[in-house]
Formats: structure tokens, C-alpha cells, sequence
């Protein structure tokens, strides 16, 4: 694929914005690694061998503890099986980094949960209430937040670019009579719905993404009626006009390309909005039903336990660096499709 | 001369149409139980407690006099009879005598003739007859009330201003008819019953006939109670040495943890302890370590509340009784209890327990076990195992919808659910708010409740377990139990006066609701635990079978069981200067077991 030489220049400024860039590849690669978590965060071993045989316990289907010589039927504990055969020496399991997944309770006789991080327990930020890893709640908790954000934004998007240009090119009764609707939209109490809607239904992903759509795509209408509306008078779209070319084609084949600037530099703020918003509503309790790993529940049982530190501060560590992040990278997107430095005008 | 006719013949009429007593009645009273307040009980001092909101209304009944706060003024009108709180027996009160007649519904009444409203004025039949007339009036705008009182009570008859006779509509033992027509009189001289009553009467303080009345109103704010210096009660047997404290003080705090922060700085005096987390994590705080609070454990023999998950067994999942079996030994609460909860709680085993002898303590909820669960599995035909390890049946996955509308007891759930995986079992958390999850289950939506259910001192079952309230919505059969054995056991139970056959009757109900398997017990909580700070008093025994806590400020009618605490001034005098000077006492936690029920 041959870039253009403005896309090219932008990227370059983009490259040169160092903390935007950075920030960018350590995304890319957290959520790489979110994409790979079983392998790095998992009660499940990577490698069991065991007489003769090799098991790759992480994506198949459950192995009964009988396979093993264990005397249970339901799933192997393989840190349990690690101690059992390295006593006997009848074999080697391989665990992940973190060796819990982020929904079973770790319970010890003696001590209650929460408890303190632990190396040597291996749970790297302690746990929480419940006895659940930290750093596994918070991890793939992460992965939801990154992944329903990210939808989010594509089906926000999709609606609102369509229906902003639309507006703009339209114009007239078309463009008035939408500004209204989406003037007594926006002003639907957001939060309201979602506890009325919690309170009848339990909200899974799919409810909760509908909701946010239902309420979240009027924001960038605004912005494509205006940019569509200013693009539509220049020469460039008369042109297109003149030679025939349909209403479609000149929205999405003329138009949008040339106010694509506006909708990359709104994404990173929409992805640090889309977690933000999934995180409080699961602070609030309205958000996904337990015992998906969420930061918004981490946060809460946090603030519930502030004696036990280590879970309020690690998520709001985290959450932090996340959004920070995120901030860093709209800043140098914004920075390098600025128009003003790649635009002549005539 | 014409005047004193007509006064003779309205006075011979009148003798006419006035009742008599029938002859031949036994009259009953209780001056021979044993007394559970200390006689070396201080009075004086003001008791500082919270709650959470601010009522909407003084007004007991009518629109939005159903909060919290109703407990409190309720508390201080007095009923005919009261239960003795460890014994458990009737005890005069408003009444000093009673009589049964032998068609088991009516009670006679002797009354005490020294009984006063707070103003002064004698409490008579009259205000029995009022009371009546006001909880079935349309002005009270109170359908519920309405209802129940033209529903449960027949008529009342007066004999002369000092002897009654309430009839109500049904049959039952002389020990429920003492609970269902026994009844707390409003004062006729004070209330003005016409339409406006409900906007008349928000903010208006009515006299009383218990120990203490509202004496100052901060709106949004606090409530003050005054104690009745001149109380009618105040020398009676039972009450004598209780309801020592001469104001109590209610504050609006909205938050338990500010509550707390006010607790640690002395302006209340007592917290609620009971949950494992604020016993054990909560209160460990230098007020506690320096001994200015001090902390008390103590059990109760008092009927408790069922908590428990409930199977509908209309669901098709749950129609064999196998499944229902091994779901229940799939419940890892044993767990739950040691581990979360910090082996405080401990397992219930059926419902209806702490009723004496009501309850069947030979029962034992079924255990967690994996053998057993396979066992009952196999003989359902759920033998077979899917990848994910969840069990199979015909292409049918093993999953079971748990709903519940207690998001505090999420973790319970959470610890629950992963354990039953072992077994083979997913279930899928329906977390919903309180109040809609306990309208699904009353419309048997539910395919398994997590639930508490609360109690009454004589076990009632046609509405939970009959087959008249099986499969149809709005009732309280929500496991949907349809079984002609249990509902012959129901209806015999229903029908007879007789009191040793009825508790044993109640005992087989409860072993055939059991051997149904429609519903497994989950946490049996037989006690309070509270902080209070060092200069609250109370006596030897710190409270009673019935209690709910030593610092009940009024105590819930009709188990006598408020006011046995005081404060002593000297002491706190003592703390409150050491507390200054920063010295400390022997940090003091008590626990008290000498009244616990043994089963």
C-alpha cells in the first residue's frame, strides 16, 4: 500500500511527539499481551508432563484431576499437581507467571482475605476480598475494559460520522429537524437509564455496550456536521458534483477522507471515555454482573477495604497509567494531523 | 323531676343493651416469671444513638409512615399483654388479667385501671373500640392496615370501661390469639378522625402509654425523646429498673462509617458489630485497645431468620428430585462460612429454627459433598461431563440461573459458585436490586433464589409450602412444592388447637420439606455483637432470649425487651478525663453464652 506523502509527514510528526509514540507502543503491546493472558495469567499450566505423556492445558478443555492420578473429577489444581509431582518425581508442570485465574478464590487456612501481596505466594499485588489474585483481576479486567471501548468507539462512530455528515451535507430541514432530536437526546439522564435498566435486567456486555451506544453517538455529530459543512462548498466537492457522482460517494469517497484528522483525533479520548464510563459504572454497581474481573469492582472493594492498601492502589496505579497514556497519545495525534501545519489553503 | 326520669330510662336501657360477662371465666395473669432487669440500675443520663434518614412523617400509620423510625414511636404505646422475653410466656401489660373462651377466638381482658396515656388521662374499653374504628377507617389512607384489621379482628365488646373481649375471625391457640388479637390502643381524647387526618397529623406528637415520648423534633436533623417521670408502667413487675435513661437521642448520620468516626469520638454511644468484618477488622481502633469501648458478644435463643436458596421446582431442571438433591450437596457453605466469614456464622439447618420446639433440630442441611453429588447425578442422568467440565445431559448444559437481591452477599455467591464447578454445576449470577428480584421470585420467574425469609414465633406453612399456592404468581410457595403429604400435614397442622400436637406436627412438616429438597439452609446467625463505650451499663445477663440488643432504647412490642441498660455518670466522668489525659483501661471484650439455645 502506497501512503500518501501527507500521510507519511504525519506519521513522521507523530513519531517525533516522543511520549505520544512511546505511550503508543506500550499500548499496542499491553494489549497484545491481553490478547495472549491465558498464557501469562492462568490457574491453568502451560506444560504438564506426566508418564511419558505432554498435556497444553491453557486453551483445551477441562482435565479432570484423574488423569493425573488425583483422586477428583472436576478440574485439575495444577499448583497443587506441581507440588505433587515434584515430590513424587513422576513428571513437570510449567506455570504461567501468575498462577490464578482471575475468578477462583485462594483460601489458606489461618489467614482471611483480603491479604498482603506476596512473592512468595505469588500474588504480586495480594488479594482481594475474596481471596481473588489482584494482578489477575486487574489484568484481564484491563482486556474487557480495552476491548468494550474499543467497540464502543467503532459503533459510536460509525453512527455518528454517518449521521454528523449527513446533517452537513444535507442541510436544511433535514440538518434542523436532526438537531433537535439529538438536543432532546442528549439530555436523557445517562445514568438514570442505566440504574432503571440494571435494576430489571443484569446487564452483560452487549446491554451495557447498547446503552452507551444509545447515548454516546450524538457526540461526534456535532463535529462531522460542522467539518462536512465546510467541506461541502469547497471546489473540490463541486467537482465531484459535476461529474455526476452519487450523494454517497462524495460523503464517504471525497468528504470523509478529507476530515478523517477530526475523527483520529477524537479517538484516543473516546477510548480513555469508553473506559472511564465502564469503570464507574462498576464502581456504582450497575455495571457487569459479578464476577467479572472489572476495575470499577476492584475499586470498589477497595475503597470498601482501605486497610487493605494494596487493592485500592493498585488499580488506581493502573488506571492512572492507563489513562495517562492514553491522554499522551491523543495529544501527539492531535499534534500531527494538526491541519494547520500540512494544509495550504488557496 | 322529668330530667331524672328520662335519666333513669336512658340508665335502665342502657343496662339493657350492655353486654355481660359470661360466667364461669378463668382469669390468667403472670406474676411469677423471673425478672431480667438489674436492680442496680441508675436512672438519669441521655442516650446517643443514629439512623440513617430522617422519617418523613410521626405519624404511625397513612403514607410514608412505613420507614424506620415508626419502630421507635411504636415501641412506646404499650399492648394488652407482652411476651416475658426469656420464658417466652404471657405477661401482663396493659391487661392485668385474661380469660379464653373455649370457641378459640375470643379473649377477655381485665384492665389495668391505673393505666394512664401520657397526658394524664385514664386509658379505657373506649380505646380499644376507637382503635379499631381508626385502622379500619378510609382516612387513615391505609389499605394494608385496613384490610388486616377488618380481616383478623371480628368485633370488640366492652363490658364495663375496665373489662373487654376481642374476638377475631379465626380459630386459633390460646398463645396465637394472645399474638393476633392482642392490640395497642391509640388514645380516642387525641385523635381527630376525619379527612385531613393524614396532612393533620405528619408532625404532631400524640400521647403515649410506654415510657418515653418525643419531646424535641430537629427536622432533617435528630429526634429527642424524653422519659415519662410520671410513667403509669414504671413500678410494674417486669418493667421496674428498665428504661433508665432519661433522653434519648437520636441523630441523622447517613453513612455507617461516619457513624463509626462519631462512635470512636464519643458522640454516640453504641455500633453494631455483628457482621465478621467490622468484629474482627472494624473495631480495631485505639478507642478499643485503650478500653474506653468496650466490645460484647452474645447469643440469643430467639426464632431466626431463614436465609437460604430456593429451588423452583417447576423449572423442568429441577422437576427430579435427584437433581434437586445433589444441587444442594453441590452448595459449598461450609466454605463460605469458614473462610469469608470467618467461622462466625455458622450452618443453618432448616427453617423455622429457634422456635423450641417447633423446630426439628434432628435435621442436618446436606453437606457439601462430590460423592454424593455424583451419586444423585447418576440416577438423574447427569453422569456425562463436557469439555469445560460442566455437566451434560442430552446436548444440555448443567447451567442454573441463581438470582438474588442481596449484592452484600456477593461474595458469599462468588465463593459458591466456583465451587460448584467441581461439581459440575455452572451457575450464572442474576445479581438484580432487592425489591425486583423479590417481585421475579413472587412470580416464580426465579429458577433458583439466594434469599432470607424472616420469622414469626409460631411457624406458619400453608403459605410457603401448601399446594393451594403452587404454580400460580403472587404467592409465597416460590419453591412451588406440590406435594399431597406435605399439604395433609399442613392442613392438620392448621386445624388444631392443641399445643404439644402442633409443635410436633410442625416438626414433621419440616422433615418432609426437607426430604422435598425444594430449599437448602445457608447461615444461621444467633447473636449480636456490639461496641459500646465503657460507662454503658447493663445487667449480669446482658440481655434476654429475645433480644436484638443490649441497647434496645425502647424494645420491639411485644417481647419486653428494651431498657435494661444505663449509664453511670461517675464512670462516665472516669473515661472522659482519661480519655483526655490519654490514659487507658484494660481493654475489655465480652461473650456471653449462658441463654443460647442448645441444639
Amino acid at each position: 500500500m502506497q501512503l500518501s506523502p501527507l500521510a507519511l509527514k504525519q506519521i513522521k510528526r507523530f513519531k517525533s511527539i516522543k511520549r505520544g509514540y512511546y505511550s503508543f507502543i506500550a499500548i499496542c503491546v499491553l494489549v497484545a499481551l491481553t490478547l495472549i493472558a491465558e498464557l501469562l495469567i492462568n490457574s491453568r499450566a502451560l506444560f504438564v508432563s506426566y508418564e511419558g505423556n505432554w498435556y497444553f492445558p491453557t486453551y483445551g478443555s477441562v482435565i479432570s484431576g484423574k488423569t493425573f492420578g488425583l483422586n477428583y473429577d472436576y478440574e485439575t489444581n495444577y499448583r497443587d499437581l506441581q507440588e505433587v509431582l515434584k515430590k513424587e518425581g513422576k513428571g513437570t508442570v510449567i506455570m504461567p507467571l501468575v498462577p490464578y485465574n482471575p475468578l477462583e478464590n485462594d483460601f489458606r487456612e489461618g489467614i482471611y482475605p483480603p491479604s498482603a501481596p506476596s512473592s512468595k505466594e505469588k500474588h504480586y499485588l495480594g488479594t482481594d476480598s475474596t481471596g481473588r489474585d489482584v494482578v489477575a483481576r486487574l489484568f484481564y479486567g484491563f482486556r474487557i475494559a480495552i476491548f468494550f471501548s474499543l467497540l464502543l468507539l467503532v459503533c459510536n462512530y460509525t453512527i455518528g460520522v454517518s449521521v454528523g455528515s449527513a446533517m452537513g451535507f444535507l442541510g436544511g430541514r433535514f440538518d434542523m429537524i436532526m438537531q433537535r432530536i439529538i438536543e432532546i437526546w442528549s439530555n436523557i439522564p445517562f445514568l438514570y437509564v442505566v440504574i432503571i435498566v440494571a435494576s430489571i435486567i443484569t446487564p452483560n456486555i452487549f446491554t451495557l455496550m447498547g446503552i452507551m451506544l444509545f447515548f454516546g453517538w450524538m457526540a461526534m455529530t456535532w463535529q462531522m456536521r460542522t467539518t462536512t459543512y465546510k467541506e461541502r462548498s469547497r471546489e473540490y466537492v463541486m467537482a465531484a458534483k459535476s461529474l455526476g457522482a452519487s450523494r454517497r460517494r462524495i460523503i464517504f469517497n471525497h468528504i470523509l477522507p478529507n476530515s478523517i484528522f477530526i475523527i483520529v483525533s477524537f479517538i484516543p479520548f473516546s477510548i480513555s471515555g469508553g473506559i472511564v464510563a465502564l469503570t464507574s459504572l462498576d464502581y456504582l454497581g450497575f455495571g457487569l454482573p459479578a464476577p467479572t474481573p472489572s476495575w470499577g469492582e476492584l475499586l470498589r472493594q477497595g475503597t470498601n477495604n482501605l486497610e487493605a492498601g494494596w487493592i485500592v492502589s493498585s488499580v488506581v496505579v493502573f488506571m492512572i497509567i492507563i489513562l495517562v497514556m492514553v491522554t499522551f497519545i491523543g495529544e501527539a495525534v492531535r499534534e500531527a494531523f494538526d491541519p494547520k501545519k500540512h494544509t495550504t489553503y488557496e | 323531676m322529668k330530667k331524672l326520669i328520662l335519666t333513669a330510662v336512658i340508665f335502665f336501657t342502657a343496662q339493657l343493651f350492655a353486654e355481660t360477662l359470661p360466667k364461669g371465666l378463668k382469669w390468667e395473669t403472670n406474676n411469677s416469671d423471673s425478672v431480667y432487669a438489674s436492680p442496680n440500675a441508675k436512672k438519669g443520663g441521655t442516650f446517643r444513638l443514629y439512623m440513617k434518614s430522617f422519617p418523613m412523617t410521626l405519624r404511625t400509620v397513612g403514607p410514608d409512615s412505613n420507614g424506620s423510625f415508626r419502630g421507635f414511636i411504636l415501641d412506646n404505646y404499650m399492648g394488652l399483654t407482652e411476651i416475658h422475653p426469656n420464658s417466652k410466656k404471657i405477661i401482663p401489660s396493659l391487661a392485668t388479667h385474661w380469660s379464653y373462651a373455649k370457641n378459640n377466638t375470643t379473649v377477655y381482658y381485665k384492665l389495668d385501671p391505673s393505666a394512664k396515656w401520657s397526658d394524664g388521662k385514664p386509658i379505657t374499653a373506649d380505646d380499644y373500640l376507637f382503635t379499631l374504628d381508626f385502622m379500619r377507617s378510609k382516612h387513615i389512607v391505609a389499605p394494608w392496615y385496613n384490610n388486616n384489621y377488618t380481616k383478623e379482628y371480628d368485633k370488640i365488646i366492652k363490658y364495663d370501661d375496665y373489662t373487654i373481649a376481642i374476638v377475631g375471625s379465626k380459630k386459633r391457640t390460646p398463645y396465637e390469639l394472645q399474638l393476633a388479637n392482642g392490640m395497642t390502643p391509640f388514645p380516642k381524647h387525641a385523635i381527630k378522625l376525619d379527612k385531613n387526618f393524614v396532612k393533620n397529623y405528619n408532625w404532631k406528637i400524640i400521647p403515649n402509654s410506654g415510657p418515653y415520648l418525643i419531646s424535641k423534633v430537629k427536622k432533617g436533623k435528630s429526634v429527642t425523646f424524653k422519659r415519662n417521670k410520671n410513667w403509669w408502667a414504671k413500678d410494674l413487675r417486669y418493667v421496674k429498673n428498665r428504661y433508665n435513661v432519661d433522653k434519648i437521642l437520636v441523630k441523622v448520620i447517613r453513612d455507617d462509617n461516619v457513624a463509626f468516626e462519631h462512635f470512636r469520638k464519643g458522640s454516640i454511644d453504641i455500633y453494631g458489630l455483628t457482621i465478621p468484618k467490622d468484629w474482627h477488622d472494624k473495631s480495631k481502633v485505639k478507642e478499643v485497645e485503650k478500653g474506653y469501648i468496650q466490645k460484647l458478644w452474645f447469643y440469643t435463643d430467639s426464632p431466626l431468620p431463614t436465609y437460604g436458596i430456593w429451588l423452583n421446582t417447576d423449572k423442568p431442571i429441577f422437576k427430579d428430585i435427584n437433581v434437586r438433591k445433589a444441587f444442594a450437596h453441590a452448595m459449598n457453605i461450609e466454605k463460605v462460612n469458614k473462610t469469608i466469614l470467618r467461622g462466625d456464622y455458622e450452618r443453618l439447618h432448616t427453617s423455622y429454627t429457634g422456635n423450641g420446639k417447633f423446630t426439628n433440630t434432628k435435621l442436618r442441611a446436606r453437606e457439601f459433598d462430590l460423592k454424593k453429588v455424583d451419586k444423585y447425578m447418576k440416577l438423574a442422568g447427569w453422569d456425562k461431563r463436557g469439555p469445560d467440565g460442566i455437566r451434560l445431559k442430552k446436548g444440555q448444559r448443567m447451567s442454573i440461573e441463581l438470582l438474588t437481591g442481596y449484592s452484600h452477599h456477593r461474595d458469599r455467591i462468588t465463593v459458591v459458585k466456583e465451587e460448584a464447578k467441581k461439581a459440575g454445576i455452572e451457575l450464572v449470577l442474576k445479581e438484580m436490586d432487592g425489591a425486583t428480584a423479590f417481585k421475579s421470585t413472587l412470580e416464580k420467574q426465579h429458577t433458583a433464589v439466594w434469599q432470607g425469609w424472616s420469622t414469626s414465633i409460631i411457624p406458619g406453612f400453608w403459605q410457603g409450602y401448601h399446594s393451594d399456592n403452587a404454580h400460580k404468581p403472587q404467592t409465597n410457595n416460590i419453591s412451588n412444592t406440590d406435594n399431597k403429604k406435605i399439604d395433609s400435614l399442613i392442613m392438620k397442622y392448621r386445624n388444631t388447637f392443641n399445643w404439644n400436637t402442633k409443635q410436633s406436627l410442625s416438626r414433621d412438616i419440616l422433615r418432609a420439606i426437607y426430604d422435598e429438597a425444594v430449599m437448602i439452609p445457608t447461615f444461621k446467625i444467633d447473636y449480636y455483637r456490639v461496641g459500646f463505650w465503657r460507662y454503658m451499663k447493663f445487667p449480669k445477663v446482658p440481655g434476654t432470649k429475645l433480644s436484638r440488643s443490649t441497647f434496645e432504647a425502647f424494645g420491639e412490642r411485644p417481647w419486653g425487651t428494651g431498657g435494661l441498660f444505663w449509664i453511670d455518670k461517675d464512670i462516665k466522668k472516669e473515661t472522659l478525663t482519661a480519655k483526655k489525659a490519654g490514659k487507658s483501661f484494660k481493654p475489655v471484650t465480652l461473650i456471653d453464652k449462658s441463654l443460647r439455645a442448645k441444639n
